[in-house]
């Protein structure tokens, strides 16, 4: 049986969620479209940087670096505790073109929020 | 001409400093005095329906453009129900700015960067960081909710109001709106938004464009060398009530008799001119539908009914909702100042529109936006309207040499009205007349 063809698709983990990006959405936007709460202070505004996801596998299906966020990453994102800083994007600026695994701490349920 | 007089301000609140005394004089001190631009920030500005954003800078729900008019910041948002909602850009802790420029808010939230205080895009307030360590009586939720201003929308616009008793926009627009309601304004959309600095106060700035009276002088290439023998007349002067004007064409034909006698060499010449010189009102489409007609209209034919009735043909061809009412085409090539500090000079499915502000909290500098408006196809989605730039009074490579020219007298003017040897203006009775009955509503405002 032929696979049914899919959109982008985010994987998160710790909490083993699946997360389809719509035309345009950011990761955080599918999150919060689908409820979840997820860390953030500024709300997507790529100031804050409390929203950022190590790219595990599939970085290669994630839209490029723009401006906003590569001065987010460049100067506001404290690396202490990151391995490695160039695997590191926003899920407020992040869209994906296919299937990606991210781990981002911090994320809650709609149930358990 | 039609001069609709309103009764001057009985038991004025105040003495408006060098005050208009007729509508023939214009007292130097109104361009750069700062007790006058003291005056307009306080009676002025915060009383008047203003033009905020266009509706297609905020296209989407959470969109947001920050308006700056003086010493106050609006935030302009989208709300998910698709209306707009404007309040004073400040947060209700510590007055921190909350959203600068433009941009999205796609979390629903408006967040103050200091303390991290949220607020929904309605303006309720969404989130207190340790509110219990506030006393109760500094978190009441109506008085932690954003300050809201009056919000209309009209002619593709959002229009803000401070003063939370103004009258409706359409009541203060009055009886000017009705005429860009003809011509479609609604329809129209940015085809490039461009602004500049300008070294005069915002008055003297757009009185630059409230007559015909300066292209003789100012765009000899558009009299097509008739020079100091350019006819008077051709044009209608109108002063509104409100502090509103108009300039149209006199005449009132439905033969398309838009442009300059001379036929199809002229009238494509003129066409050109206007795509080249400025890329707005004409655009490169038009000059493309009336060159192919052009051979195509007999001598004997007028070739200006001619290509205008091939534009109309091309318009509904393509979907665009060109307005073709007698009424409509009087006004193209014509313009309607909106009171105090926007204007629009449509022509077929296109305008120009202009906006200026106070700048720097100087009286003597001004900011000036150019929108070039045009109508697209109707199946066309909404794309957000950006700013392309802000550039330079003689920068060759991004303003055309109809707008140079105009700026090149504005920074000369400014340093004239500063001349000790200067009193006043002298206006046309007529023909610039548009200029007095604007400070005649100004003064209306201060003496409120």
């Amino acid at each position: 049986m032929a696979p049914e063809p899919r959109g982008p698709v985010v994987h998160v983990v710790p909490i083993g969620i699946d997360l389809d990006l719509e035309p345009g959405e950011t990761i955080i936007e599918s999150a919060w479209r689908h409820g979840y709460d997820w860390p953030t202070i500024c709300y997507g505004q790529a100031q804050c940087t409390a929203c950022h996801v190590e790219v595990l596998s599939g970085a290669e299906h994630l839209a490029p670096v723009e401006a906003e966020e590569r001065d987010a990453l460049d100067h506001r994102l404290s690396v202490t505790g990151i391995a490695d800083p160039t695997r590191i994007r926003l899920a407020c600026r992040a869209r994906a073109t296919g299937e990606v695994t991210v781990r981002k701490v911090g994320v809650v349920a709609p149930d358990e929020t | 001409m039609a001069i609709i007089e309103e009764p001057r301000t009985t038991n004025p609140a105040r003495v408006v400093p060098y005050a208009m005394r007729d509508a023939l004089h214009v007292p130097r001190e109104r361009y750069f005095d700062r007790e006058f631009f003291e005056l307009e920030k306080e009676h002025l500005w915060p009383k008047v329906w203003q033009v905020a954003c266009r509706e297609e800078e905020i296209p989407e729900p959470g969109d947001f453009v920050e308006y700056e008019i003086c010493d106050d910041s609006i935030v302009v948002i989208r709300q998910a129900d698709r209306s707009v909602k404007a309040f004073h850009n400040v947060c209700r802790h510590r007055a921190t700015q909350l959203c600068v420029g433009d941009g999205r808010l796609p979390g629903g939230q408006i967040v103050c960067p200091f303390h991290g205080w949220r607020w929904n895009l309605d303006g309720t307030n969404s989130f207190v960081f340790q509110p219990d360590g506030f006393d109760p009586s500094c978190l009441d939720p109506d008085d932690l909710a954003l300050r809201e201003c009056r919000v209309e929308t009209w002619g593709a616009c959002v229009w803000i109001n401070m003063d939370p008793d103004a009258r409706p926009l359409r009541e203060a627009l009055a009886p000017a709106s009705p005429f860009l309601d003809a011509v479609g304004v609604e329809d129209m959309r940015v085809w490039w938004w461009k602004e500049t600095i300008v070294n005069a106060n915002w008055k003297l700035a757009q009185e630059a464009f409230h007559e015909g009276y300066h292209v003789m002088a100012t765009h000899p290439q558009l009299t097509f060398g008739a020079g100091e023998n350019m006819p008077r007349g051709g044009q209608e002067y109108t002063a509104f009530a409100n502090g509103h004007a108009r300039f149209q064409s006199a005449s009132t034909g439905t033969d398309g008799s838009v442009a300059p006698p001379g036929g199809a060499d002229m009238f494509l010449q003129f066409a050109r001119v206007l795509w080249e010189g400025q890329d707005a009102m004409t655009l490169e489409r038009d000059v493309q539908v009336f060159e192919g007609v052009r051979n195509k209209v007999s001598e004997n034919e007028n070739f200006a009914a001619a290509a205008i009735g091939a534009l109309i043909d091309y318009a509904q061809g393509a979907g665009i909702p060109l307005r073709t009412s007698p009424e409509a085409m009087q006004l193209w090539g014509g313009e309607i100042f909106l009171f105090p500090n926007f204007f629009f000079l449509p022509q077929y499915e296109n305008a120009l529109s202009y906006r200026f502000r106070p700048y720097n909290d100087d009286p003597e500098w001004c900011r000036f936006e150019v929108w070039s408006l045009t109508m697209y196809p109707e199946a066309r989605p909404e794309v957000r309207a950006k700013l392309q730039g802000r550039y330079a009074t003689d920068d060759t490579e991004n303003w055309g040499l109809i707008p140079r020219q105009d700026f090149s007298n504005m920074a000369r003017q400014q340093r004239g009205v500063r001349s000790r040897g200067y009193v006043e203006h002298r206006l046309a009775e007529d023909m610039e007349r548009a200029i007095s009955n604007m400070h005649l509503e100004l003064d209306r405002y201060l003496a409120r």
